[in-house]
């Protein structure tokens, strides 16, 4: 049909006529796919580096809100009413190891005065008075997973841990720069994607601004 | 009839709407905000009492800025060696008889209880903490103190320096306490001792602390260094330099 049609129209006109410019194609962006692909395999890289320094870093910035101080160890203090303790203070050390099952041993028994007698191992102490068998036995132990999340963050581990910092900034800032252009939108940067980072880039500048050193 | 077989609702459509989500996440917020808030108007009665009761130089009893709680907290830092037979204590500096003592002959020193306030930079403070020590006013008067001296460093663990005025290191209530409302010193506290000076900010308090150096001019300390206040009045609230 549309041959036809095209032919008639050639037929019955006087004058040539320009053909109409054919619509322009939209090239396919082939980087695209290619780029949601690499921010999406390091983004699976980056997870586990992501969470260590995540959770540290809440942690860290929230170090006084930790009812002890310190967001890698936990400090505790038990008491015992274990009764009379009599004799030598390695005898008494022994008795109170025995009874308070603790197999360590310990690292120094000092006896500041006739009814007081301290314990102390590796980690923890027994503060122990031997006329009333008060015994505080105090410490501290690792939390579990901030201690070591806030070893790697503080880079307090090896010199090796230090390139593997850099290697997770340096796959952060490709992330950052891929996320803004991995998927196009209908306005690209232009609408709501540039309010956004123009936001994010924003906020640190008006801080350090209004209240920076 | 499941989801699965509802003709119009996909395997991916949202279990939750916008409007619905948007409603559960702001109720959440009130909740945990309003519950925050309750915590924290928990202690207001006591900190209102506190704020209100003078100590006898006429200051409040709760600086400006500080909340209240019932013990001290640790607030981190290079732990020492808490042995009390290795530990000694050196006075040096400006003085005529310096010298190093034990824990054996700090207890045989004079030894003072006492009851008093500390004030924590990160704004909490503990109203009549006990603590049991030797006066440093006693140290220094065992060392001779020559007039030369004007500041004190007190010298913890690991390096750990903080520094002080003179006349406020040798006041009556700055103490080298082993004890800690009737017991020795936690680990985390700074055991086997500590220096306490309650009118300043308690970082100037130094735990694990290994000895005191009577100086002619000051040398700011380890925070001091790193943006606090030379000083550290909680009254004027000198927390940061």
């Amino acid at each position: 049909m549309g041959d036809v049609d095209e032919v008639e129209e050639v037929k019955t006109s006087s004058k040539p006529v320009a053909k109409p410019a054919p619509a322009k194609k939209k090239k396919p962006q082939h980087w695209r796919p290619w780029l949601r692909a690499m921010h999406r395999d390091i983004g699976y890289v980056a997870v586990g580096l992501t969470f260590v320094y995540a959770l540290s870093g809440l942690a860290v910035n929230h170090l006084t809100d930790w009812s002890d101080g310190d967001a890698s160890f936990k400090t505790y203090s038990i008491t015992h009413e274990m009764g009379p303790l009599q004799g030598e203070d390695q005898a008494v050390a022994d008795e109170l190891r025995k009874r308070l099952s603790i197999s360590e041993k310990p690292k120094e028994l000092y006896r500041p005065v006739p009814d007081e007698l301290e314990v102390l191992f590796d980690k923890s102490s027994l503060h122990v008075n031997t006329a009333t068998g008060h015994v505080v036995e105090e410490g501290k132990k690792p939390r579990f997973i901030l201690h070591v999340a806030n070893w790697l963050h503080l880079n307090r581990g090896k010199k090796a841990w230090k390139y593997f910092a850099d290697g997770y900034a340096a796959a952060l800032l490709v992330l950052a720069m891929s996320g803004m252009f991995m998927i196009a939108g209908k306005k690209g940067l232009i609408g709501r994607g540039a309010i956004l980072v123009a936001l994010g880039i924003a906020i640190p500048v008006l801080y350090v601004t209004f209240s920076g050193p | 009839m499941s989801r699965k077989d509802h003709p119009h609702e996909s395997e991916f459509a949202p279990s939750m709407s916008r409007r619905a989500f948007v409603r559960s996440a702001t109720v959440g917020t009130v909740v945990i905000a309003l519950g925050g808030a309750g915590y924290c108007l928990a202690g207001e009665e006591e900190e209102r009492k506190a704020r209100a009761t003078n100590r006898p130089d006429g200051r409040p009893k709760l600086p400006p800025g500080q909340y209240l709680l019932n013990r001290i907290r640790p607030m981190g830092g290079q732990e020492g060696d808490p042995s009390p037979g290795g530990w000694r204590f050196q006075v040096s500096g400006e003085v005529e008889q310096p010298f190093t003592i034990d824990m054996a002959e700090l207890l045989k020193m004079n030894q003072v209880d006492q009851t008093c306030d500390v004030h924590c930079v990160t704004k909490w403070t503990v109203l009549d903490s006990k603590w049991t020590g030797v006066k440093l006013a006693d140290l220094a008067a065992r060392a001779k103190v020559k007039p030369s001296a004007r500041h004190v460093i007190f010298e913890g663990f690991g390096g750990y320096t903080s520094n002080v005025r003179l006349a406020e290191a040798l006041a009556a209530n700055v103490l080298l306490a082993h004890k800690y409302e009737g017991q020795p010193l936690a680990r985390s506290h700074g055991a086997p001792a500590r220096i306490i000076v309650p009118d300043l900010y308690f970082w100037k308090s130094t735990k694990w602390i290994t000895g005191v150096r009577f100086v002619t001019s000051d040398k700011p300390g380890y925070w001091e260094t790193r943006g606090y206040h030379n000083h550290a009045d909680p009254w004027k609230e000198e927390r940061y330099g």
